[in-house]
C-alpha cells in the first residue's frame, strides 16, 4: 500500500510550484538580453550612452578647414588652447559650414586674464582699470598671436 | 502499450504537445517584444569597453579658474539650467591667521558662484588678509569602490569596464539614494528626466576618440585625460603620475578614487 501524501502538503507543493513558476516566467520575459553582459546591469546601456550627439567637434575637426589659423596659433603663447574654448561649441558648424557659430558664445580675454588672487602667479594677468582705459583688447593684442602687435 | 493508453490520456497528451508547439514561438515573440523596450537602435558597435581604462587627473597648480570646463560640460551634456553641474570649480581662500593667534593658518572659505561657469568675482576677503588662494575643479572621482553603485536598489548605476561610472536612465527610478551616498556631491536629480545624473566622462566623446568636453576646452591643461590600458610612456597621463605627487579626495572613506589631484592643500575636501 502506497503512503498517501496528505492533501495540505500537496496544496503547499502546488502553491510553491506556482510561485516559482511565475517568478521564472517573469524573469524569462523581463530580463533584458544584455543584462549581465559585463556585470549586474544592462550592457546595452553603454551603447545607448555612446549614441548621443556631441556639441564640441574637437580641434582636429577645426584644423581640417582652418589649418592656416591653427598653424598661426601654434607659433605663439596660445598654442595649446582649444579653438572651441574661445569660439564656442562648433560641431554643428563642422558638420555644415553654412551654420555659423553664434558669436555671443565667444569667450572674452578677461575671462582668463583678469587679475584674481586665486590665479597662479605664472599666469599673465591684468588689472583692467590700470591696464588700459579703452574698450577693446584687440586694439593692441592679436588673440591668435598674443606677442604680435596688430 | 497502445492498449494501456486510454482515449482520455491520449487526447490529453496530444493537446499538451500541440499547446507546447504553439506556445514556444509565441513565447519567443512575446519575449522579443518585451525586450525590445530595453534594446537601443543602430548605435555603432565597434568599441570594446573591456580594452580601455579611462582616467582623469587634475593639476591644481595650473587651474586659472576661467570656468570654461564647467560651461562646456553644461553645453555638451545638456545639463539642466540652474544649480546642476557635472563638473564645477571651487575657489579655496585660506586667510592669514588672526594677529593675536599663534595658528599657522586662518579660516578656509570655499565659494563656487554658478559652479564657476562664468568666472569668479572679487575674493571674499580683502586681498591683504589672504594667505593663499587657489581653484579646485571637481567632478566624479571615479571610485574603485563606488558608494553610489553599492546603494542603487535597481542596478541602474554601475562601474563600466572602461572606468566610467554610469547611470542607465531606463532603469533609474529617481530614488536619490546615490545622491546621498556620493561623498563628493557629484550627482543630482535632473528636474527634466527625474533620474539621477552625473559625469559620464563624456562617454559619447571618449568612445569616438575625442577628449571629454572639459578637457578639450581647458586652456591650461589642468585636466589630463588618458587611457591607462593603451597609454604610451610619454602620454600626458603617464607624465602626470611621473612628475607629480598626487593625492585623492577624502581617502579615509575607502572609496579609492581613480581621480588624482596634484597640488591641493589639506583643506580641500
Amino acid at each position: 500500500m502506497r503512503a498517501k501524501v496528505p492533501p495540505q502538503v500537496v496544496r503547499l507543493l502546488l502553491l510553491l510550484v506556482g510561485i516559482v513558476g511565475s517568478y521564472l516566467t517573469a524573469r524569462y520575459f523581463l530580463t533584458p538580453p544584455s543584462f549581465r553582459q559585463y556585470g549586474w546591469y544592462r550592457g546595452e546601456a553603454l551603447i545607448e550612452m555612446r549614441a548621443r550627439d556631441k556639441m564640441y567637434a574637437g580641434r582636429k575637426a577645426c584644423e581640417e578647414c582652418h589649418s592656416d589659423q591653427v598653424q598661426k596659433l601654434a607659433k605663439h603663447e596660445h598654442k595649446n588652447l582649444a579653438c572651441e574654448g574661445c569660439h564656442g561649441p562648433g560641431d554643428a558648424h563642422a558638420q555644415n559650414p553654412d551654420v555659423h557659430i553664434d558669436k555671443s558664445s565667444y569667450a572674452a580675454c578677461l575671462r582668463c586674464h583678469e587679475a584674481n588672487p586665486a590665479r597662479p602667479k605664472w599666469h599673465k594677468q591684468i588689472v583692467v582699470k590700470t591696464h588700459y582705459a579703452g574698450s577693446k583688447c584687440t586694439e593692441c593684442h592679436v588673440p591668435h598671436a598674443p606677442s604680435e602687435v596688430p | 502499450m497502445s492498449q494501456s493508453l486510454s482515449r482520455r490520456s491520449l487526447l490529453g497528451k496530444l493537446s499538451a504537445t500541440l499547446a507546447g508547439v504553439l506556445a514556444a514561438p509565441a513565447a519567443r515573440t512575446a519575449k522579443a517584444a518585451v525586450q525590445k523596450v530595453f534594446v537601443s537602435s543602430g548605435a555603432p558597435k565597434d568599441y570594446d569597453p573591456t580594452k580601455h581604462k579611462w582616467v582623469m587627473a587634475i593639476d591644481v597648480n595650473r587651474c586659472i579658474g576661467c570656468g570654461m570646463c564647467a560651461e562646456a560640460c553644461k553645453k555638451e551634456n545638456h545639463v539642466p539650467e540652474g544649480p546642476f553641474y557635472r563638473t564645477w570649480i571651487e575657489r579655496y581662500t585660506i586667510t592669514k591667521p588672526k594677529p593675536d593667534s599663534d595658528g599657522a593658518r586662518g579660516e578656509t572659505i570655499v565659494d563656487c558662484p554658478n559652479g564657476g561657469m562664468h568666472g569668479f568675482p572679487e575674493p571674499p576677503v580683502p586681498k591683504d588678509q589672504i594667505q593663499h588662494s587657489f581653484f579646485v575643479p571637481k567632478l566624479c572621482n571615479l571610485c574603485e569602490h563606488s558608494p553610489c553603485v553599492q546603494v542603487c536598489p535597481v542596478g541602474a548605476t554601475f562601474d563600466a569596464p572602461d572606468g566610467a561610472v554610469l547611470i542607465d536612465p531606463k532603469y533609474c527610478i529617481g530614488c536619490g539614494f546615490c545622491i546621498q551616498a556620493c561623498p563628493y556631491g557629484c550627482r543630482f536629480l535632473s528636474p527634466v528626466t527625474k533620474t539621477a545624473e552625473k559625469c559620464t566622462l563624456c562617454y559619447h566623446r571618449i568612445t569616438r576618440g575625442l577628449k571629454p568636453a572639459c578637457v578639450e576646452v581647458c586652456p591650461t591643461q589642468t585636466r589630463v585625460f588618458g587611457d591607462l590600458k593603451t597609454a604610451a610612456p610619454d602620454d600626458p597621463i603617464r607624465q602626470f603620475y611621473q612628475n607629480n605627487r598626487v593625492q585623492a579626495l577624502k581617502p579615509h572613506l575607502g572609496t579609492e578614487p581613480r581621480l588624482f589631484y596634484a597640488g591641493i592643500d589639506k583643506e580641500v575636501r
